[in-house]
């Protein structure tokens, strides 16, 4: 069994047979160990390790989180779409929380580091700023409005 | 001991757990009051009984006297223990507790008074012979008294809410072109978190050191204190890891005493009884100003319990009973070293964010001299109307290295997903040689971060990762998860039987 993964941005496959392994990692990196899995405890050469996955690509090993997809590569047929950055800038917010203030009407004409909208969470206020001197294109941030980690919030042209 | 039959507890998250723990320990019914976020909470689960207190913002919930009040009347509590943050230091709630002829589990609500204003404690401390750092003594009326006040200190200052408390409503001003809008997000700030949004201004006291006394005195003009708790590494101004004794008492052996002497000064003054805490600020040369008061239980109080073997909470309810604190001044010994690290739902790579979540699975510490004070469980969900504190961890051992050795050993047991938090940040703090050297200051994490080498990870780690995700994936592909299963399946099996 063969898989790609791609580890804190960086790729590399792993090799499964039997009870070994063969991780690659695209800097050059190679690890061979014999090992045993059982529920979230990993042996690499007698080595332990205890994996736990948290949400989306999380995962943690040992304590140490790191961010993890592992994929079939057979299910790559098409790519991600290109990457639409004519300018046009989306401002999400950077942790959930309630949208306390909205700053920005669309049509407005901000500068680089205005705010646009303030995100509050535990008592935590975090202002999301504008990151281009440009237009306020949208404005999708409803006041009181409960909003998740990587929500747009609005967007700049 | 018989001091209370029922108490209600009237906070939330590991303190609530604490405080439900002390009464089961004592014989002593509790209640835990609960919003609508805390219905499922861990202290709701442990406690004898639970009460409905309102919505979950705190405003409608754990900040409403009249229903806290309500709640402890309705379930026959004698006494309210309020815990820390919330209504802990509310002279209002206090003597609404009184005039409902139940007791509140504090000090009197004249000690509250004189000092919850820090300005006004400011004063009071001057007056019991306390060193404070120079500053404003009321509330600053507007923006250019605020200039003058700088001026005449120099910059840098800092300003502060007068009714403040964990770093709300605090700002650092380098320079006059700071200081109007500085002036205005404290005001706010304080007003949000305080409802009271007068602020005032202090001369900056560089790098200091965070070291406070823990004081205990009785209705009877008893007053003792219970040493330091060093708290100087803080995020935001928050403290995250504390620890008794302070390392600069090593060099400074004399410090302790002083310092506890002026705490008990200043807190004479004020009518004090129960537990309480005086902060003082430490500079280079060791020399302490007067800071604040907490006039409640303080969120560490776990590493001065270990070091002097004491029980605080205990002590809160013999002394609200008005029994005689039967300790005195030299009873009290302190025995090794205690380091308390604060579990938070945030991202220590993101400006400690708050992170709030679902915890997805859990595996706790243990084993000899750790402590474990958490409100969480699998499955919780942590809301994110409140403070993202999940837990305190805290080990003892009889030198500071082998409590922080011990320490490590427990952070690295700890299996905690869902949320992000700050468990393996903790972890490279106790490595780092300056902190291991007891190099302290309130500037301490953002020194760390200037020096934190990016970790680089363990290839034969995210092989392990790698592993385990690729062959749980290809399993559970195979079949449709469904849900329930496990109860369709011994359903099904039982008809067939």
């Amino acid at each position: 069994m063969k898989r790609h993964v791609v580890v804190n941005g960086r790729s590399g496959t792993i090799e499964i047979e039997g009870s070994r392994l063969r991780y690659e990692r695209e800097d050059g990196v190679v690890i061979e160990r014999e090992f045993s899995l059982q529920g979230t405890s990993v042996l690499l050469n007698g080595r332990s390790y205890r994996v736990n996955r948290g949400a989306g690509k999380e995962v943690w090993v040992n304590g140490r989180l790191l961010s993890m997809e592992v994929f079939d590569p057979r299910d790559l047929r098409t790519g991600k779409g290109a990457s639409a950055n004519h300018g046009r800038q989306e401002i999400a917010a950077s942790m959930p929380g309630k949208v306390i203030r909205v700053l920005v009407t669309a049509g407005d004409t901000v500068e680089e580091g205005q705010g646009l909208v303030v995100v509050e969470a535990m008592k935590m206020q975090n202002e999301m700023k504008s990151p281009k001197t440009g237009r306020v294109a949208e404005v999708r941030a409803r006041l009181d409005a409960t909003v998740g980690a990587g929500e747009i919030l609005v967007i700049v042209e | 001991m018989n001091v209370f039959s029922k108490v209600l507890v009237a906070n939330r998250g590991e303190i609530a757990v604490r405080l439900v723990r002390a009464l089961r320990e004592l014989g002593i019914s509790s209640i835990a009051a609960y919003s609508d976020a805390d219905r499922g909470s861990l202290a709701v689960r442990l406690a004898d009984e639970a009460a409905y207190v309102g919505p979950s913002p705190s405003s409608e919930s754990y900040l409403r006297i009249d229903r806290i009040v309500d709640v402890a009347k309705r379930h026959g509590a004698q006494a309210i223990h309020p815990g820390y943050g919330f209504l802990s230091e509310n002279a209002e709630f206090a003597e609404a507790c009184a005039a409902a002829g139940i007791v509140f589990i504090g000090p009197p609500a004249e000690a509250i008074r004189k000092l919850g204003s820090k300005t006004a404690a400011r004063q009071l401390a001057i007056a019991a012979g306390a060193p404070v750092v120079p500053g404003t003594e009321r509330a600053l009326s507007d923006w250019q008294e605020a200039r003058a006040a700088a001026d005449d200190l120099g910059y840098p200052v800092l300003l502060k809410a007068a009714a403040g408390g964990g770093g709300k409503g605090m700002r650092r001003v380098d320079r006059e072109s700071d200081l109007k809008s500085a002036l205005r997000d404290a005001a706010s700030e304080a007003g949000r978190a305080f409802g009271n949004s007068e602020v005032y201004v202090e001369k900056l006291v560089e790098e200091p050191r965070h070291i406070e006394i823990q004081i205990l005195g009785d209705h009877h003009g008893h007053l003792i204190h219970l040493g330091e708790r060093e708290c100087s590494i803080q995020r935001r101004h928050q403290k995250v890891i504390e620890e008794c004794p302070s390392p600069l008492m090593g060099s400074h052996p004399e410090l302790r005493e002083r310092m506890g002497q002026a705490a008990v000064r200043v807190a004479s003054a004020a009518g004090y009884a129960n537990a309480g805490t005086v902060e003082f600020l430490v500079d280079r040369d060791a020399n302490f100003y007067f800071l604040e008061v907490n006039t409640r239980l303080q969120v560490e109080h776990p590493v001065t319990e270990l070091v002097t073997g004491l029980d605080l909470v205990e002590w809160q309810l013999k002394i609200a009973a008005r029994e005689r604190l039967t300790l005195r001044q030299s009873d009290i010994t302190w025995r090794g070293s205690a380091i308390e690290c604060r579990i938070y739902a945030e991202d220590p790579d993101h400006d400690f964010l708050p992170a709030p979540g679902r915890i997805v699975h859990l595996s706790e510490p243990s084993g000899p001299g750790v402590r474990l004070d958490s409100g969480i469980f699998e499955g919780w969900d942590v809301p994110l109307e409140y403070d993202p504190l999940l837990a305190k961890l805290a080990a003892w051992g009889p030198t500071r290295e082998a409590a922080i050795r011990r320490l490590d050993r427990a952070l690295s047991e700890y299996v905690l997903t869902g949320v992000r938090h700050n468990i393996a940040f903790f972890q490279e703090v106790l490595a780092d040689a300056e902190f291991r050297e007891g190099r302290l200051s309130t500037s301490f994490l953002d020194r760390f971060f200037e020096r934190r080498k990016k970790t680089e990870a363990d290839p034969e780690a995210e092989a392990a990762a790698a592993l385990a995700i690729a062959l749980s994936s290809s399993a559970s592909s195979s079949p449709p998860a469904r849900e329930m299963s496990r109860w369709l399946d011994s359903g099904r099996e039982e008809l067939l039987r």
